[in-house]
């Protein structure tokens, strides 16, 4: 027995068991990570609209006398979902209603692992991505598992054997696959412009503000701002909630944890797509106005460090996108579904097109 | 070992899954499954180093033509299946093939004959050229130009006649309410 499992061991490739175990920790701290943004995003929802009203906001819970402005109400909430009593209605497809939220979930987590949080960084001779999966499609692998998304919702509504949140999966699937094609189209000219699918590429592509995506392709961002939101339903095309006629959309009968699972994979998406904004057009972990070789200098050469460094840059620039999904939805009030339609199809579509085009065209001009 | 170890993994779900969509008396769980395979058989690609290949796989297949798939069964609120399971004779022939495949493959594996020959893309010849995306476009653009071309308008034909087909009812209502009221108008 001991003689075969050696012999096992000695079979083993070394470092592609390093480059597994690598990726593991670095999916862990991925997925912790991104576990913690739906409990401060929570807070922030009720926080910011108070500030932007002029009221003071939930901001009573805390631990005796700490009450770090309210930020305990998110772990209070957390913990009365996970502890509440689990309904499956009567007439619910049994299977499918438990199914709903992992499809809803898993996407968004797999996605989360194709974000490059920092430039590669070398340690001990080997050099490791800082995103979970380096991937030369990285592009494309991002639209393939964002395009699964539609699932939770679509067996959310059908499963719960209720008309309102058959209606609401059928609202938000029609809404989700209709701005998939803008959202792709509206990044064709980014592939175009730095001329790679790897997205820590196109970050050191991104060198110096005048080379960031918003400025090479500010079309491009207008259509993928729009697509952002009707690709995450948050307002104003938060139609598929609808609670003024749908009551809550497609989770209407889910509650406790399955509700949990739906509110965590609506916010990653949200922290994910706000992350690729930030990697596709606002120059991803690079500093502005701080070259890469600067940064590793003041390091003192340890990649490493620099690569953190430009972890944090990343997160702030992605809370600045979280931010501003919020803002939107105190500021714009809800479209009409046949608006929202026709802006997809009629509009965004077209102009898509001809950035597509116009891109090309100007790539072609300046290489001749 | 570790490609090993992930090909058994991944081809012991898809078969699973496949047996999951024929066998599940719920279409909508059959649809559920086939999901869950097509994203194995891309999973089964990205380990054969053809990630443009998988990334596409999910992109097309699981991602926009099972949900229409999804959508079409929800729509039409196909029943459920009550009668009992019994294998038809149809179903027997297909069993008998499917063993006698089964067999063949397995005497083909004893006599090591499933290798075939390896082409000049391998693996390594596609990372120096490149990568896969390049020199898939490239071939795509260059050598298979028309044949590329002229799929897109066979689909483009298959886009166009769904259409017409959708709405020739409509159309023919509509012109035959426009007549009445002409021959209503002309009589009057």
């Amino acid at each position: 027995m001991r003689e075969l499992a050696l012999e096992l061991w000695a079979k083993v490739d070394k470092e592609v068991l390093i480059q597994i175990v690598v990726m593991l920790v670095k999916f862990g701290v991925v997925a912790v990570g991104v576990l913690q943004i739906p409990p401060v995003m929570v807070w922030v929802e009720r926080r910011a609209p108070a500030f932007m009203q002029r009221r003071k906001g939930p901001n009573r819970v805390g631990i005796g006398k700490f009450r770090l402005y309210g930020l305990i109400q998110s772990l209070a909430d957390t913990v009365k979902l996970i502890w509440k009593e689990e309904v499956v209605p009567a007439g619910a497809n049994k299977v499918m209603f438990q199914l709903a939220p992992i499809f809803a979930v898993f996407p968004a987590f797999l996605i989360a692992s194709a974000i490059p949080f920092g430039n590669d960084f070398t340690v001990f001779g080997r050099t490791f991505s800082m995103s979970v999966i380096r991937m030369d499609v990285g592009f494309l692998f991002i639209f393939a598992i964002s395009s699964l998304a539609v699932y939770g919702v679509s067996l959310a509504g059908w499963a719960s054997n209720n008309k309102y949140a058959l209606l609401g999966s059928l609202r938000a699937s029609a809404q989700m696959i209709s701005y998939e094609i803008p959202l792709g189209m509206s990044l064709l000219p980014i592939v175009i412009i730095y001329g790679t699918l790897d997205l820590n590429e196109i970050v050191l592509g991104q060198a110096h503000v005048w080379q960031w995506g918003i400025v090479r392709a500010p079309l491009s961002f207008m259509l993928f701002l729009i697509c952002m939101f009707a690709e995450t339903n948050r307002a104003p095309f938060d139609l598929a909630e609808g609670e003024s006629e749908l009551v809550a959309g497609f989770h209407t009968e889910y509650n406790s944890a399955k509700f949990a699972a739906f509110f965590l994979g609506e916010y990653v998406s949200m922290f994910v797509l706000g992350c690729l904004c930030s990697v596709v057009f606002f120059g991803g972990w690079q500093i502005p106005f701080v070259s890469y070789d600067l940064l590793v200098r003041l390091c003192g050469g340890y990649t490493l460090i620099a690569s953190l460094i430009g972890a944090v840059v990343l997160l702030l620039k992605g809370a600045f996108w979280m931010w501003f999904y919020v803002w939107v939805r105190w500021t714009l009030p809800r479209f009409r579904y046949d608006q929202l339609m026709s802006l997809g199809w009629k509009f965004m579509l077209p102009v898509g097109l001809a950035n597509i085009m116009i891109t090309a065209l100007w790539v072609a001009v300046a290489r001749f | 070992m570790f490609q090993l170890l992930t090909f058994h993994a991944l081809a012991g779900l898809i078969t699973l899954c496949s047996i999951m969509v024929v066998a599940s008396r719920n279409p909508v769980t059959s649809a559920v499954f086939l999901v869950i395979d097509l994203f194995c058989i891309a999973g089964l690609y990205a380990q054969m180093d053809a990630h443009f290949v998988a990334a596409i796989q999910v992109l097309v297949y699981a991602g926009a033509i099972l949900v229409l798939f999804v959508f079409v069964i929800m729509l039409l609120n196909l029943e459920v299946s009550k009668a009992a399971w019994r294998v038809t004779a149809p179903e027997m022939g297909v069993l008998f093939v499917t063993l006698i495949g089964f067999v063949v493959i397995a005497v083909m594996m004893g006599l090591g004959q499933t290798g075939g020959q390896s082409g000049n893309m391998t693996p390594e010849a596609v990372a120096a050229a490149g990568g896969n995306t390049y020199v898939l476009g490239l071939l795509l653009f260059t050598k298979y130009l028309w044949p590329f071309e002229l799929a897109s308008i066979l689909i483009l034909l298959a886009i166009v006649a769904s259409v017409v087909i959708a709405k020739k009812d409509k159309v023919e209502k509509t012109d035959k309410a426009l007549k009445g009221k002409a021959v209503a108008s002309g009589s009057r």
